[in-house]
């Protein structure tokens, strides 16, 4: 199938600074992707290029056919949701979301009809005669969505739509921008600077930093494997284990000391906090144990991680609920891990 | 909190008796003045003289055309130069730089920036010697003494109110918002039209409104531009009150001038909020 959006070797510059740099994506039809990165890590430079507020110094952008490199944004088959919003003030409820539709020639009635079925799919059919200005937050966030789709476009842009609302409504939002997506078939591309928001959401996550794509994946492959050490430290807390070589395709856990195959220039070994476990009693074949001791225990409910130092490094290892409450800083304890199951990082 | 009430009634109490006493109390005097004859008697007979007689028409006439003129000219000039403030200037020197250059003769007296314009549009002022040395025209213009002399004076002195309110409503407006109409597939024209006007609007009026009251009543200017073949309704009121020492028909005729006035500002006010709603 044709992709919907590509993006070859786009690159912008602001003065000096560096904003993208050949930045390569292809989006198919229907995808939900997830711009995920630091703050200046040029996602939303990359959004407004592909909305058209700038333009790319090189590269070009594709919809379907259509090289839209250097369209202006109101000749673009896409739209946008807003980090502000960016409601018309002056227009109630029903005129914003009309908006397109009257502007595109489309007659008052047949607008105000699709407005209200955009509104309904947002949860909001009574609030059309309201000014933006009397909702709430949230309600705001579903206006300015149910505005980008009233002309079902293929594709819509997001920047950061759930930054403004607090933590609650932000998860609630997260399950019901999906299940819209979902059901109007519309591929999202989401800017995002929680990696859980986009783990929560996203088909694929395309994680970046200075300007750059570190990694394009879908959300298992870039926590399970990242593909360099400033994803895995960016997506989840990574417990990276140095690595020292130990004949040739060999190398020796710098913790505990255990041998595993690995490709030369292989830096680290990579083990989530779920990985490492605390061993009591009998010792399966396949786990490499070391010692260590508790400096820190963190329950937060449903996980508790304990911080546990071996040697130089300290270690931080997840448990489901309440277990390992019971420990105190200073508590010696023994740690096992999979050295065949860690994931290898060369930088 | 029962404590704060009295507190409250002061603060209340306060800007209400400095009003009464700075606003209603010259305006009462005035209206009572305007009732009355030199006995003491309750007349309408001053209003009478007003209303009944053409030459006070005429005058009113005059006197809300080169406003109305002073207002429409005021923002035909003034929202450009704001959006070039707001919008186009990204030199932040030369932004204050100019808003300085448009405030600063404010500070200055009316009646020195008449004078000045006196010269300049005089027979062999710069004006006419620039129009001239152009080749525009083989004649110096007449500007003194016409209401385009005036217009010209009195647009240069008020401008700046214009420009400041409609700068104002101009740099509020979140320039997301005209993102957002690109967005859903609207040209920049349009844009303007449906978004960015509309949002100015208030500024606008609020401008307009503030010209067109010190336009109305203006007297200073027109005064020295007028070169006395104009005569505008402050004049009528300023003889009155200084020369005649009528106080009684000088009252009635502020008063007219000041209902009319209202009237008006009411009814701009009025297509200021509905065109703001209709957007």
């Amino acid at each position: 199938m044709q992709p919907l959006l590509s993006i070859d070797a786009v690159s912008k510059r602001f003065a000096a600074h560096r904003a993208l740099a050949e930045v390569d994506l292809v989006v198919e039809p229907g995808e939900f992707i997830a711009l995920l990165g630091p703050s200046g890590c040029g996602k939303t430079t990359l959004l407004r290029c592909i909305a058209g507020f700038l333009t790319p110094d090189e590269g070009r952008i594709r919809i379907e056919d259509e090289d839209i490199t250097r369209a202006p944004p109101y000749r673009r088959p896409l739209n946008t949701v807003f980090q502000s919003y960016a409601l018309f003030p002056h227009m109630s409820v029903a005129d914003n979301v009309a908006y397109g539709p009257r502007r595109a020639g489309v007659g008052r009635r047949e607008a105000q009809a699709r407005a209200a079925e955009a509104l309904a799919l947002v949860g909001l059919e009574e609030m059309g005669t309201r000014l933006p200005r009397a909702l709430s937050g949230g309600q705001q966030q579903r206006v300015a969505l149910a505005r980008a789709i009233v002309n079902r476009p293929k594709l819509l842009l997001l920047d950061e739509p759930l930054s403004a609302l607090d933590l609650k409504l932000r998860r609630r939002m997260q399950i019901e921008l999906k299940h819209i997506q979902e059901k109007l078939g519309i591929a999202f591309i989401f800017v995002t600077h929680d990696q859980e928001e986009a783990m929560a959401m996203a088909d694929r996550i395309v994680v970046m930093n200075a300007g750059r794509i570190e990694q394009t994946g879908t959300p298992e492959a870039i926590y399970r494997a990242p593909a360099t050490r400033f994803v895995a430290e960016f997506v989840g807390e990574p417990n990276l284990i140095a690595l020292e070589p130990a004949g040739p395709g060999h190398a020796r856990l710098a913790i505990g000391g255990a041998e595993l195959p690995a490709a030369s220039g292989m830096r680290f070994a990579m083990a989530r906090p779920e990985d490492i476990v605390l061993v009591n009693g009998d010792v399966p074949d396949d786990l490499a144990t070391f010692p260590g001791v508790v400096e820190e225990v963190l329950a937060i409910g449903p996980l508790t991680t304990l911080f546990v130092r071996c040697g130089e490094t300290v270690l931080k290892v997840a448990r489901l609920g309440m277990s390992g409450v019971e420990l105190r800083p200073g508590s010696p304890v023994t740690l096992g891990l999979r050295p065949a199951a860690l994931h290898l990082i060369a930088e | 909190m029962a404590a704060s009430r009295t507190t409250l009634a002061l603060l209340l109490f306060a800007p209400l008796a400095f009003f009464a006493a700075f606003f209603l109390a010259p305006m009462a005097v005035v209206a009572l003045t305007s009732l009355t004859t030199d006995d003491g008697g309750l007349t309408f007979a001053h209003y009478a003289r007003i209303l009944f007689d053409q030459y006070h028409w005429d005058v009113l006439w005059v006197t809300f055309r080169i406003a109305l003129a002073t207002t429409a000219l005021c923002l035909l000039i003034g929202f450009p130069l704001a959006w070039y403030l707001v919008r186009i200037v990204r030199w932040r020197s030369w932004r204050r730089a100019c808003v300085i250059l448009i405030v600063v003769p404010l500070f200055t007296s009316n009646i020195v920036r008449s004078f000045g314009w006196m010269v300049l549009l005089g027979r062999t002022g710069l004006v006419n010697q620039g129009l001239m040395g152009m080749g525009m025209t083989e004649r110096p213009i007449r500007f003194l003494g016409t209401e385009t002399g005036i217009l010209i004076g009195m647009v240069y002195i008020l401008m700046p109110f214009v420009v400041l309110s409609v700068g104002n409503a101009l740099a509020k407006i979140d320039t997301a918002l005209e993102d957002a109409s690109a967005d859903l597939g609207v040209g920049p024209a349009r844009t303007f039209w449906f978004v960015t006007l509309p949002l100015c609007l208030p500024g606008a009026v609020s401008g307009a409104i503030m010209v067109f009251a010190l336009a109305v009543s203006a007297y200073v200017t027109p005064a020295l531009l007028s070169g006395g073949q104009i005569t505008v309704f402050s004049m009528l009121i300023f003889q009155q009150y200084s020369s005649v020492f009528d106080f009684h028909y000088g009252g009635a005729l502020s008063v007219t001038l000041l209902v009319l006035t209202l009237v008006l500002v009411t009814l701009a006010g009025r297509i200021g909020e509905r065109g703001r709603r209709a957007a």
